[in-house]
């Protein structure tokens, strides 16, 4: 300890000064705070689910193995009265994370599914990560990890928990609309994106795009973009304003489907980045607006998020873009 | 917890002997450990205790090694914590857990500065303000642009300063100056007792003296850190 001050304990003024002016930062919100602790205890949540289930206690071993004697009697039977039909198919894998995922089918069929596979009525999904469906019917369905759902009808899902997000094109609700089951109730789309979260203690609707509706026990709620819905046990349907852009719909645009934009225009891709992000496109002037309808692109921005593919494509051009309040604002020139 | 000579002792091993470090706090993270096998565990108490503890303390870590926009700077804490959670068995207790927390952290800033490096720097001139006109003419006198300048700078420096000690003697001085913390929380942290944190903190503060002397001589600007 040769190298001990004279004065161990006593601060050196200038010293504490310095280092207290250089190091104070301002405080995040309250606000900020609860939203970033509701979206990593939800994460936690979903993560701590799936320890459970991957290290059953020895206790646990046994009921399943009781349970599993009494689900054999029953699987038999139905084995020999099971429908020589395919299942149908609601969609694709269209990416998935190496944090696994389980597909079964009926009581014991596990199915081991790989990109390009098809999502069955009857398949029972439980994530290990995020996952993303591109739909027979047209548009995308993003499974957020540790979300358990069942395909329970070519148009119907039952969200038992986690979350997930869709975004189904307008044309697409005009025949049979898509309703997700949830413990709190039905949500039924009508053209739109929507992410619905369930856990044991409430399922949220949040509207991105469009118009949704939501049968309760007691009531039918319509709910527009940019309003979220909160159904608690024994309380009222609690309603509330949302962005439809920011922190809470990360996760979404990470799922993003992959856009080719070999041969197509510059405009159609920015329409594309704008309603991922969920912020409205704009033009700083008419020749970024001429620029962006006449350029065709080529080449492509597979993997890569929205956001990252935007600034990469606008790179190659002569505009830029900024992002001032909600908007997206693309420019020509410096 | 052993007493005040055993602390000194085990922390002038520590800073003289670094690589004696992993044998050295194997014991003091025990708590950390445990509560990372309570969140395991599924109990809601330790999470909320690890949130409360975490959360304030990185955002405060990643604000004073970016200049990125707020919104970005939540983004990275949030992705840092959620990347966390996910990966509570890989956490082992060789490091403090916030050690071990504020590294992700670094890799969750690096990915941010190399994606906004690839990112068009474009503002705009005709920005809508809520603000009269008349109140923007004058900026409050420690945030004209030369004040602002002046503290970026020195935040800047201070930065690499720290950044260049050892991380105990680093993460001991965020605690105290940065985030406000009592000497006896540090050593709750640190695992140490209150008079061998305040021996820590002594040692931190003379490195940091005598590194900040060198580099403003090396940079040929005369600091001064008395």
């Amino acid at each position: 300890m040769t190298d001990r001050p004279q004065t161990p304990f006593d601060p050196d003024p200038g010293v504490e000064r310095m280092l207290t002016h250089a190091l104070a930062t301002q405080p995040m919100s309250e606000e900020s705070l609860e939203r970033l602790r509701e979206v990593v205890a939800r994460e936690w949540r979903a993560a701590t689910d799936t320890i459970e289930r991957s290290i059953p206690s020895w206790r646990s071993r046994w009921v399943a193995l009781a349970a599993a004697a009494a689900l054999a009697a029953v699987s038999a039977g139905l084995w020999l009265t099971k429908p020589s039909v395919q299942a149908v198919s609601i969609g694709s894998m269209t990416r998935l994370a190496a944090d696994g995922l389980e597909v079964r089918s009926g009581f014991f069929q596990q199915r081991r599914l790989k990109s390009g596979d098809s999502l069955r009525v009857g398949d029972r999904v439980t994530t290990g990560g995020p996952l993303l469906v591109t739909l027979a019917r047209g548009g995308t369905l993003r499974i957020a990890a540790g979300t358990s759902l069942s395909i329970t009808g070519s148009a119907e899902l039952a969200l038992e928990r986690g979350r997930i997000y869709l975004d189904i094109p307008p044309e697409s609700s005009a025949v049979t609309p898509l309703r997700v089951a949830t413990s709190a109730g039905v949500v039924e789309h009508v053209g739109t994106e929507f992410e619905v979260m369930s856990d044991d203690r409430a399922v949220r609707v949040r509207v991105r795009e469009g118009r949704i509706r939501f049968l309760g026990p007691a009531d039918t709620i319509m709910a527009d973009a940019g309003t979220e819905l909160l159904a608690t046990p024994d309380k009222p349907i609690a309603r509330r304003s949302i962005d439809t852009y920011g922190g809470d719909w990360l996760w979404t645009a990470a799922l993003a489907p992959d856009y080719e934009i070999e041969g197509r225009s510059l405009i159609g891709f920015l329409a594309w980045v704008s309603r991922e992000l969920g912020r409205p496109l704009d033009f700083s002037d008419a020749r970024a607006r001429q620029i962006a309808d006449r350029t065709i692109l080529h080449g492509s921005v597979h993997d890569e998020t929205p956001l990252d593919a935007m600034s990469n494509v606008l790179a190659a051009t002569s505009l830029t873009y900024e992002i001032r309040g909600d908007t997206i604002w693309v420019s020509s020139g410096p | 917890m052993p007493g005040p000579a055993i602390d000194l002792w085990l922390e002038w091993r520590l800073s003289s002997q670094p690589w004696l470090r992993c044998e050295g706090f194997s014991r003091v993270y025990e708590v950390d450990r445990a509560l990372v096998k309570r969140m395991r565990a599924g109990e809601q108490r330790a999470f909320d205790d690890f949130f409360k503890a975490s959360a304030p303390r990185l955002v405060a870590f990643i604000a004073r090694r970016s200049a990125l926009d707020p919104a970005t700077l939540d983004d990275i804490v949030q992705c840092a914590l959620i990347k966390a959670v996910r990966n509570l068995a890989s956490y082992r207790g060789e490091a403090a857990l916030l050690t071990w927390l504020t590294e992700i952290c670094r890799h969750e800033l690096a990915d941010a500065h190399r994606k906004a490096a690839r990112r068009p720097a474009h503002l705009s001139l005709d920005e809508p303000s809520s603000v009269p006109q008349e109140e923007q003419l004058r900026a409050p006198q420690n945030q004209e642009p030369i004040s602002q300048l002046y503290a970026t700078t020195q935040r800047t420096e201070v930065m690499k300063v720290l950044e260049s000690l050892p991380a105990h003697y680093a993460l001991a001085l965020e605690a105290k100056y940065g985030d406000g913390m009592s000497v006896e929380a540090i050593a709750r942290q640190l695992g140490l007792s209150a008079t061998a944190t305040q021996s820590v903190l002594a040692r931190a503060r003379e490195a940091f003296r005598r590194r900040w002397l060198e580099t403003s001589a090396d940079a040929g600007y005369g600091g001064s850190a008395t």
